[in-house]
């Protein structure tokens, strides 16, 4: 610093922030005052700065920003000014600015630990990976005796796949903890063995196998976690080709849990049974040892043909018809891509409801008499298989009879509904679906699945009243659910507005989408410094790469082929301010209807303003801070979004997700393709042409032919 | 009845939630209709009225309340009965054995009564079967139906000796 203070200022200094550590913020802008009003530190920069970081904690953050620029311009070679600048900016978000900030500290005061470690959260959290080596380096070599920068840059070379060192350095850092210490502390003997298999995770990653296995057999007793010591020999066994080891080991996982499908096809790699039925061996052994478990019954259907999988599928329907398990169709649905089990199944179902019609029996022969309950999931299947082989009116039928015996049943409801929706009937399945929730309206899911029909059919606010039967009170169904990030709503929303041409309400939801996404990578951030803390490595390397894919989930998938699609129609067909776009509903009113209609909206949208100021209210007097983001807007103006001077810029921006993650969908290429059309880019339509091309399914060819003519048009 | 294995009857209370299961089932089972007042009462009565589930469906309820009647407290069945295709299982045992209990827990009910329609013989057998005698013929009982003359069939129960 370039402003040295004397002993009384300077103890006033540290004062201050000490104060701003405690959260006692009016005390350190009192401390502050008393430097700043000595006309000889009226311009100290330090105290200012520490002023406005200060202010900005109590929700004075232009002031705050004025305060901390001045006392930084007064002040450049201070380094306590540049990390306070950048605590301001990684405040709002700002990690670019911060980082900058963080770094010009860094040349005034090299070895600040403090800005040190805030540096390294900002770089691993920008995935600067580079220079979060670097910084991790540096504190490691301040503080070779704390555990956190070992493992700091242990994972930061991971990161960069410079492996051997990344191990090195966990080795060494082994070495530095007293070995009886943590026999003595659960915590420690869990965290000791987390890092351990970290270690081993990272052996894996660079193909040490043999390093590996042997790692894992020296450190056997240190490893708690019993299940993972065992999932990494099997498939380090299965890598260095040592068979017999494997099958032991996976054998014995399997009597850990037999319901984990990855181990049975471990098992069947690891034995090589060349015919169905040793095949079939495998899982019959399993099945002799554990009676109930489902997935050796049920995975052999997938290899089985014949009356091989005639014998076992008819096994498995009894079992559980006579079980009442209603998602029996859905665990044979996988089955249905072969058409030859479809019919096996289809008609096994038939005999069943034939035979169990006249004599209360499976079939004919058989000894036991069956309950009613029986026919009524026989029933309840070949309904459902009825509508996956598309005939609709024949599922309906047999839906309705037995909708006659037993009109109680809300899977029949739900049913119906679905198979209405398949007929295009969106109304009747709405009715389906309200009496289906009305028989349990304790029942969240059916509520959910009722709002989301009602949105198919358009009629947002019945889902909305819906919806709020189960949201919190005073609270408006959007605003709770934008809360909650609940994805599909939106998505649902969206494209509701979207048929009934609500531009601006769609590309709202769209954008309110992207921003869950924004804020799920922005969650990280706190998990940088606690996982190291935890030792939980493995997982918080897996959460890294996660979210380095994010937007390849479907959710934001759909959000962005719907706004790309509407930002496509602005651009052909641009928004005139003086279009009122009405909805089914509305057009078929009368005036007066309308005019009642019109004063119920507004009389409703007082009221969510008004529930919105009040939140708005409490969440002020709880902090004392304003609520920065997302100020609510009581009269949302749609048009904002509609009006804008260049949509394919907007769509353009949709898309860049898509083209990196989801570039294996045709979807993603047509979009690109009828952007570059709009723009006039021949060379980028040609690409997307070629991409859409190798992707491209039977039902996509349609619209690949029409991109081809399009494009021999230009 | 009793010979097939792996039949489950349970009674569960009924609530403002599941209460339209109770509609539906009186819809399909009675050819009377009942209004909002009786579904209102229902949701006060606690243990006097009941869902059946059979296999974990529901099929069958049955509907009592307090009557008094010069200072005498009967139970009065209002409704009982299950959908048609699980009759003959058992249901309408378990729900009537279930308003024995509760009239001997609560205690001071001088008898169970109800009406039944008098050309309903599988219900008058029922409960004759269970120790219910007809004790009047009530003509025009019934509003909207033929015949609608009804039948009181009624159970003395042994009043509780007090001290």
């Amino acid at each position: 610093t370039s402003q040295p203070l004397p002993p009384k200022e300077k103890t006033l200094f540290n004062r201050i922030l000490k104060c701003y550590e405690q959260k006692q913020y009016k005390n350190g802008l009192k401390f502050a005052k008393q430097i700043l009003s000595n006309p000889k530190f009226a311009e100290h920069g330090e105290t200012l700065a520490m002023k406005g970081l200060t202010l900005n904690c109590t929700g004075k953050k232009e002031e705050a920003y004025e305060l901390v620029k001045r006392g930084l311009k007064n002040d450049l070679k201070s380094h306590v000014c540049w990390h306070v600048y950048g605590l301001l900016q990684r405040s709002d978000k700002k990690y670019d600015e911060a980082i900058k900030c963080y770094r010009n500290a860094l040349r005034w005061d090299k070895e600040n630990l403090h800005i040190l470690r805030d540096l390294s959260m900002l770089q691993v959290h920008m995935r600067d990976i580079e220079g979060y080596r670097e910084t991790r380096h540096a504190l490691l070599q301040l503080k070779p005796g704390q555990r956190a920068p070992w493992i700091g840059y242990a994972i930061a070379n991971h990161l960069l796949k410079d492996y051997t060192v990344a191990f090195k350095v966990l080795e060494e850092f082994g070495k530095t903890q007293q070995n009886d210490y943590y026999l003595f502390d659960e915590e420690m003997v869990y965290e000791h063995s987390e890092l351990l298999l970290y270690q081993n995770y990272i052996l894996q990653e660079a193909g040490l196998f043999q390093q590996a296995i042997e790692h894992l057999e020296t450190n056997k007793e240190k490893i708690v976690d019993k299940l993972s010591w065992l999932e990494y020999k099997g498939d380090l066994c299965v890598k260095l080709e040592r068979l017999e080891e494997a099958e032991k080991i996976f054998t014995s996982l399997v009597n850990r849990n037999p319901e984990n499908h990855s181990y049975y096809q471990k098992l069947e790699s690891v034995i090589k049974p060349s015919n169905e039925v040793e095949r079939l061996q495998i899982y019959d052994a399993v099945s002799a040892i554990f009676p109930k478990a489902d997935s050796p019954k049920s995975l052999p259907l997938t290899f089985l043909t014949g009356p091989m999988f005639q014998e076992r599928v008819d096994k498995i329907m009894r079992e559980q018809l006579k079980r009442g398990v209603p998602p029996l169709f859905v665990s044979l649905k996988p089955l249905y891509k072969e058409q030859e089990k479809v019919k096996c199944i289809g008609e096994i179902a038939e005999q069943f409801i034939r035979s169990l019609e006249a004599n209360s029996k499976f079939s004919p022969d058989d000894e036991e008499i069956e309950p009613p309950t029986t026919l009524l999931w026989a029933r309840f299947f070949y309904a459902q298989h009825l509508d996956k082989i598309k005939e609709y009116e024949k599922a309906l039928q047999l839906i309705n009879e037995s909708l006659e015996h037993t009109p109680t049943l809300i899977e029949l409801h739900v049913l119906k509904a679905k198979v209405l929706k398949h007929l295009g009937d969106t109304a009747g399945a709405v009715a389906s679906m309200d009496e289906a929730q009305s028989l349990d309206t304790a029942d969240r899911f059916i509520n959910c699945k009722c709002a989301a029909y009602m949105i198919r059919n358009d009629m947002i606010s019945d889902a909305e009243e819906t919806a709020a039967k189960f949201t919190r009170e005073n609270v408006s169904i959007d605003e709770y659910l934008k809360e909650m990030q609940c994805m599909w709503y939106e998505v649902a929303c969206a494209s509701a507005h979207s048929r009934a041409n609500r531009y601006g309400e769609a590309l709202k939801k769209c954008h309110e989408v992207d921003k869950h996404f924004t804020e799920i990578i922005e969650d990280q951030f706190d998990f940088h410094q606690y996982c190291m803390r935890k030792m939980t490595l493995r997982s918080y390397v897996k959460m890294l790469k996660l979210e380095d894919s994010l937007r390849s989930h479907r959710f934001y998938f759909q959000a962005a082929k719907a706004a790309i699609k509407v930002y496509i129609h602005l651009h052909d067909e641009p928004y005139q301010p003086g279009d009122r776009i009405q909805d089914e509903k509305e057009s078929s009113m009368s005036n007066a209807e309308l005019k009642k209609l019109r004063n119920k909206q507004r009389r409703q949208e007082r009221k969510k303003a008004a529930a919105e100021e009040r939140k708005k209210n409490e969440q002020h007097d709880k902090s004392g801070k304003k609520n920065h983001t997302d100020t609510i807007l009581i009269n949302p103006s749609f048009c904002n979004f509609c009006q804008i001077s260049n949509p394919l810029e907007q769509a353009q921006k949709f898309l860049a997700p898509l083209e990196l993650y989801c570039s294996g969908k045709f979807e993603t290429h047509y979009l690109a393709f009828q952007i570059a059309e709009r723009r006039g880019t021949l060379l980028v339509m040609l690409r997307a042409l070629l991409r859409a091309q190798k992707v491209a399914k039977e039902s996509d060819m349609p619209n690949l032919h029409v991109c081809r003519v399009r494009f021999a048009k230009k | 009845m009793g010979q097939i294995k792996g039949v489950r009857i349970e009674l569960g209370g009924i609530t403002q939630h599941n209460i339209k299961q109770l509609k539906r089932l009186n819809q399909y089972i009675f050819p009377v209709s009942y209004n909002d007042k009786f579904y209102k009462d229902v949701l006060e009565v606690g243990e006097l009225a009941k869902l059946a589930y059979f296999n974990d469906v529901v099929v069958g309820a049955v509907c009592c309340r307090v009557d008094v009647h010069d200072g005498v407290r009967h139970l009065y069945i209002m409704t009982l009965g299950c959908l048609a295709m699980y009759r003959r299982h058992g249901i309408g045992s378990v729900l009537l054995e279930h308003v024995f209990k509760i009239a001997k827990s609560q205690g001071n009910f001088h008898s169970i009564f109800l009406h039944v329609q008098i050309n309903n013989d599988s219900a008058i057998n029922f409960y004759k079967h269970f120790g219910f005698e007809i004790v009047e013929t009530k003509e025009h009982y019934y509003k909207r139906i033929e015949p609608s003359d009804a039948y009181v069939l009624e159970k003395r129960l042994i009043p509780e000796k007090s001290a």
